[in-house]
């Protein structure tokens, strides 16, 4: 122990005399390492900012990983059996979307066919043999209505899809079904309404009347169509659950995993003659392949650079080791181990690509923030984004890991050095 | 009877280069006693500077044997050897190899930071203002050695040799950078140390140095023998 420290002080002291002794080198190879560390860093901040993007984007359109999805075709008994066996459960939400013509009565919507706003998908022409195409008008005119996706919940759907609010509030399944259903847009849908003044009156296929929707809020739900969620329950009030199970129309259950309501569900379906559709979303493995081989490429180009700081540190080390070599011979004649100078050594190029980590993390860290504060407002992929620990962590392994590749080689050499130098010098 | 500090007996060391093997030191039996001074005299290339650094350990003999202090260490493996040469030598050199960025105290303390042992930061000030106050230059502690003279620097030299105690002292050439007097100065703080029971082996080209030695060794192509008084 004695015999330990007295060598780890010594090292110590010899150490910072060597760095005090040549700041300008420290501060040369610092720079040369700068360069690499802050690749290496600024790869992996991508790559876990986007990761984290990907993933939360499909959290949102498919579901947190792990859930179960039930698919079946909408068939009228099936809608009566989904809705009658998910009643009042919290490890479960049905999702029945239908078509929906939001707007003025006897028009053609902007969107026809349910289309992003900004998207003609060419609904609503008519082409002759001549090559010649015009708008298919036997719907009536276009005019000022909006097609939606409406997709009616039995529950809180965002259990399973962490849907973000953009503003107002999420529809309230505790209180009784209001008598004019609650809609809330996703952020397709709400662009559209803001662009059009649309009359709020609703057109649902099989409906006994004309409703007059109230829009409470707006949120992210990962979807580029436009789209409406409404509580069922408020929306059977004008419409049979059996003719949501109309052509066009979807049914898909969320389940949460290994839950007993699975198999009651599919059994029951299975009864009447429905087939099942079940498989479970697993976006973080699907991901998994082009998310390596992303990380793969970023990281051999940020490993290059990184090589040149090396190379870089690994010169100056050498010069270095060069001019020092009658300190070193000197040293080892007052009885220095050469095990220790060579320590020595290589714990100064460890420690100066330490210092260059932690500079070059500061820097990156410093400037997430500043492009997160200066343009995380268009770009939500910035918006208050965290500096990810990863990358931290990712950015010392390449500083230790240059220091000591850097160092090695100097390392060596310092141990290799005849002491007779000093008699012949 | 006590061992004598240092006893070689047929130490050769034969120079492998590409051309034939040179034999450098050719079976020399030598033996120095605890305060005794020992002169070794001989043409450049004679192999002096060889000789001692095989005494100090910076080399090894390719055959023969060396005792140091009653102990057989004609083979050691370099972690002890470092041990040895930082616990029973002293060295001084025809150049003074003090690092400049440090100052004259910080040069001296070398000796004693080198991971051999470890003395708290107060003892270590003593032990090396004691040194340099042995050899006269106390005052010059804070000085960095762009700034003293060549005797000065010599001397904090050997204030680094001493400042761990030695039992012997190596010096090869340390006055052939200095005028005659400043000469005299560095060999006398270094026969001062023999009264205190240090061994102190000197080569010199200087007849007046080699002549205040107890004794004076001729080394001639390798081959050292004993010159007899007149
Ligand atoms: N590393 C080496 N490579 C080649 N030759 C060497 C080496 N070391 C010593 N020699 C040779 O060994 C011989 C003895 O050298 P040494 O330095 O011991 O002589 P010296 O007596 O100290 O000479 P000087 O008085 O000039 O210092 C010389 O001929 C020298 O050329
Ligand atoms: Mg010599």
């Amino acid at each position: 122990m004695r015999r330990f420290s007295g060598r780890f002080r010594s090292s110590l002291i010899i150490g910072l005399q060597g760095i005090r002794a040549r700041k300008l080198r420290t501060l040369l190879s610092m720079v040369s390492l700068f360069l690499g560390v802050s690749a290496v860093v600024v790869v992996q901040a991508g790559a876990s900012i986007a990761e984290k993007a990907l993933l939360a984007d499909l959290q949102l359109t498919d579901g947190i990983d792990g859930t179960r999805i039930v698919d079946m075709p909408p068939e009228p008994k099936a809608a009566d059996i989904v809705i009658s066996t998910l009643r009042g459960r919290a490890d479960g939400v049905a999702t029945l979307a239908v078509s929906a013509i939001v707007g003025e009565p006897g028009v053609r919507p902007v969107n026809e066919g349910g289309s992003p706003i900004d998207e003609d998908w060419g609904g609503g022409m008519v082409c002759y043999g001549d090559g010649r195409c015009e708008p298919d008008t036997s719907n009536g005119p276009e005019g000022a209505a909006i097609e939606v996706r409406l997709t009616a919940l039995t529950g809180d759907v965002r259990v399973f899809r962490p849907f973000t609010q953009q503003s107002g509030r999420w529809l309230d399944f505790s209180t009784m079904p209001a008598m004019a259903p609650h809609l809330v847009l996703n952020q397709e849908a709400a662009k559209g309404f803001d662009r059009y003044r649309v009359p709020a009156e609703m057109r649902v296929t099989g409906a006994s009347a004309n409703l007059t929707p109230q829009f409470i809020g707006v949120v992210d739900d990962g979807d580029p169509q436009p789209r409406a969620y409404v509580r069922l329950d408020e929306l059977t009030n004008w419409l049979s659950p059996a003719s949501l199970g109309n052509g066009g129309a979807e049914m898909r259950v969320l389940l949460a995993p290994s839950t007993p309501v699975e198999q009651v569900l599919t059994t029951r379906l299975r009864g009447v003659g429905v087939e099942t559709y079940v498989s479970t979303v697993e976006s973080r493995k699907h991901r998994q392949k082009e998310l390596t081989l992303m990380r793969l490429i970023f990281f051999s180009m940020a490993g290059l650079v990184l090589l040149i700081g090396v190379a870089g540190i690994l010169n100056v080390g050498l010069a270095t080791v060069g001019e020092r070599i009658e300190e070193f011979a000197l040293r080892r004649a007052v009885g220095t181990p050469r095990t220790l100078l060579a320590g020595i050594v290589l714990a100064e190029t460890l420690l100066t690509g330490l210092l260059t980590a932690a500079a070059a993390i500061g820097v990156c860290v410093a400037g997430l923030k500043a492009v997160s504060m200066l343009i995380g407002d268009s770009e939500p992929l910035l918006h208050n984004v965290q500096f990810p620990w990863e990358a931290g962590v990712a950015g010392i392994l390449a500083g230790i890991i240059a220091g000591v590749l850097g160092g090695f080689v100097p390392a060596l050499r310092a141990a290799g050095i005849p002491i007779a130098t000093v008699m012949r010098a | 009877m006590t061992d004598p500090l240092i006893r070689l007996t047929g130490i050769t060391k034969v120079l492998k280069g590409q051309q034939e093997p040179r034999t450098i030191l050719d079976g020399v039996d030598l033996t120095v006693a605890a305060g005794e001074s020992v002169a070794i005299v001989g043409r450049s290339g004679s192999g002096k500077s060889t000789l001692l650094s095989v005494i100090g350990l910076f080399d090894r003999a390719d055959s023969g044997q060396y005792e140091l202090a009653g102990q057989d260490i004609s083979r050691l493996p370099e972690r002890r050897a470092a041990k040895l040469r930082s616990s029973h030598f002293g060295f001084v050199f025809q150049r003074f190899f003090l690092l400049k960025h440090l100052t004259a105290a910080q040069n001296v303390a070398m000796a004693l930071v080198n991971g051999q042992g470890w003395l708290p930061r107060r003892e270590r000030r003593a032990r090396v203002l004691e040194a340099l106050d042995l050899v006269g230059i106390a005052h010059l502690a804070k000085n960095r050695p762009a700034r003293m003279s060549g005797g000065e620097q010599q001397r904090v030299a050997i204030a680094r040799a001493l400042v761990r105690s030695p039992r012997v002292l190596l010096a090869d050439e340390p006055t052939g950078a200095l005028d005659t007097e400043t000469g005299a100065l560095v060999i006398d703080a270094l026969l001062a140390a023999t009264t205190r029971g240090c061994g102190l082996i000197l080569v010199t080209h200087d007849r007046d140095h080699a002549a205040r030695m107890g004794r004076i060794l001729d080394l001639d192509a390798g081959v050292l023998t004993e010159r007899v008084a007149a």
